[in-house]
């Protein structure tokens, strides 16, 4: 391509005119159209990747349907208050350099998809345990950010909560410990042996020095609960 | 590997990217640009992570500097090559 000296004039010229000053239009001018194209570029941008937050979107995917049927027996999917939480809430963050890191790392979920990763019900159940440890570590090592954009400790009356519930998260605030430690399988089938899945998560994480404030959790509360729960 | 990936994509599209570049094409000394985008990258992790040092991830405080000191050189390039002043 290089070697065609018509095409590599094209590109220099156009490199030598993107660079040259302009000879015809004002400094103002160039600002308000920059202004203006940055406005529509960003939010044209903005709308895409809302777009890929849909539950429309996420189901396109024939493989991602069993996790919809099951959340769509849930209390997130209709409840007494007429609020609903998709996909998207449970599963993509709301700040915006943690939503576009989770939007580049789900072209996985693509790979996958092509490959046929999970293509039948069978494939599905087998990879369930692998797939559901994935988002556990994510929700443990955010301390369940996205289950607290919409809940929170602060904002519950524990009064009003079942008994068990309100000691439960009494305890869950005294020894650090966060929603997912408990609420596993809150909108989908839990695979069988999710609590021994569980604890090696647990263990992974508290391994990487990097996440200071899993260290600060307290992981014999949160392995204590897990045990008191299967027996 | 699909994490570091995904850290570096938050990070270019975010404020150590856009405002790297921004102050980057202020100056025409390259290591000052360097410096201002590696500060927004600290001062960004930092915010989210609530100024509190215990919520602070290695990794995203690594990329993000990385990420910053990088937008504000090519800020200043941009500043070297497109403007004679
Ligand atoms: C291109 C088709 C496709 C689309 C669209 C899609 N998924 Fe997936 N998803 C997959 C496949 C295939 C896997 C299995 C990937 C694997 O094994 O890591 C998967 C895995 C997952 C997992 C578990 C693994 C992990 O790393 O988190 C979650 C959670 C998930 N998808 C949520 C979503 C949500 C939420 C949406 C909508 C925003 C969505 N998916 C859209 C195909 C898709
Ligand atoms: C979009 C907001 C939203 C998000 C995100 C969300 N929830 Fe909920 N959650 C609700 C609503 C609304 C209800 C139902 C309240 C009602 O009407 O009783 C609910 C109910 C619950 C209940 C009560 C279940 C029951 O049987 O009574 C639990 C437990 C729960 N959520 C846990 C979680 C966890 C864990 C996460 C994170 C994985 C999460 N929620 C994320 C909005 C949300
Ligand atoms: C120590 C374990 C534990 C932790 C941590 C925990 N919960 Fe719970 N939660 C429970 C138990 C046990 C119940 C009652 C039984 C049930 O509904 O599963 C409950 C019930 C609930 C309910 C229903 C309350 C009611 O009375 O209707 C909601 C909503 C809820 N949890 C949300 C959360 C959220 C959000 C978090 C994280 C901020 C969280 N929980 C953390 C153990 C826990
Ligand atoms: C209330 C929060 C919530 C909502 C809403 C939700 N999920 Fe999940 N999802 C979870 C949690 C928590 C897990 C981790 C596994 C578990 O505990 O069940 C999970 C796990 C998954 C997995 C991994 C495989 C598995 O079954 O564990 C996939 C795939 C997935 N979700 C896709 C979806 C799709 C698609 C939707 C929308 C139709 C959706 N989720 C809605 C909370 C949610």
């Amino acid at each position: 391509m290089a070697d065609r000296p018509d095409n590599r004039g094209m590109i220099r010229r156009f490199w030598d005119w993107f660079w040259g000053p302009t000879a015809v239009l004002s400094v103002g001018f160039t600002l308000i159209a920059g202004f203006l194209a940055g406005i529509f570029f960003w939010g044209g941008f903005h709308w895409s990747v809302e777009l890929t937050n849909t539950e429309e979107f996420c189901v396109s995917c024939h493989t991602m349907e069993t996790n919809l049927g099951e959340y769509r027996e849930t209390i997130h999917y209709n409840n007494h208050s007429g609020v609903r939480a998709i996909c998207s809430d449970c599963h993509v963050p709301h700040e915006w350099s943690h939503k576009i890191k989770a939007k580049i790392m789900a072209v996985k979920d693509v790979y996958h998809e092509m490959v046929g990763t999970i293509n039948t019900p069978e494939k599905y159940e087998e990879h369930r345990l692998q797939m559901a440890s994935a988002v556990w570590r994510k929700m443990k090592a955010s301390d369940s950010r996205e289950c607290r954009n919409c809940h929170n400790f602060d904002y519950m009356d524990f009064t009003l909560q079942e008994v068990r519930a309100a000691s439960e998260h009494q305890r869950a605030i005294d020894s650090d410990m966060t929603c997912i430690d408990c609420h596993q399988g809150i909108a989908h089938r839990l695979p069988p042996s999710y609590l021994e899945e569980y604890e090696k998560v647990l263990e992974a994480l508290s391994m990487t020095p990097s996440s200071r404030r899993l260290a600060a959790a307290d992981h014999e509360a949160t392995q204590f609960y897990l045990r008191s729960r299967s027996e | 590997m699909l994490e570091i990936f995904g850290t570096i994509g938050g990070n270019a599209l975010g404020l150590p990217g856009l405002l790297g570049v921004a102050l980057g094409m202020m100056t025409r000394h390259i290591w000052l640009a360097a410096l201002m985008g590696g500060l927004v990258g600290i001062v960004e992790t930092f915010l989210f992570a609530g100024w509190q040092f215990a919520n602070l991830e290695m990794l995203e405080l690594v990329v993000a500097i990385v990420v910053g000191v990088l937008a504000g050189c090519v800020g200043c390039v941009i500043r070297l090559k497109g403007a004679s002043v």
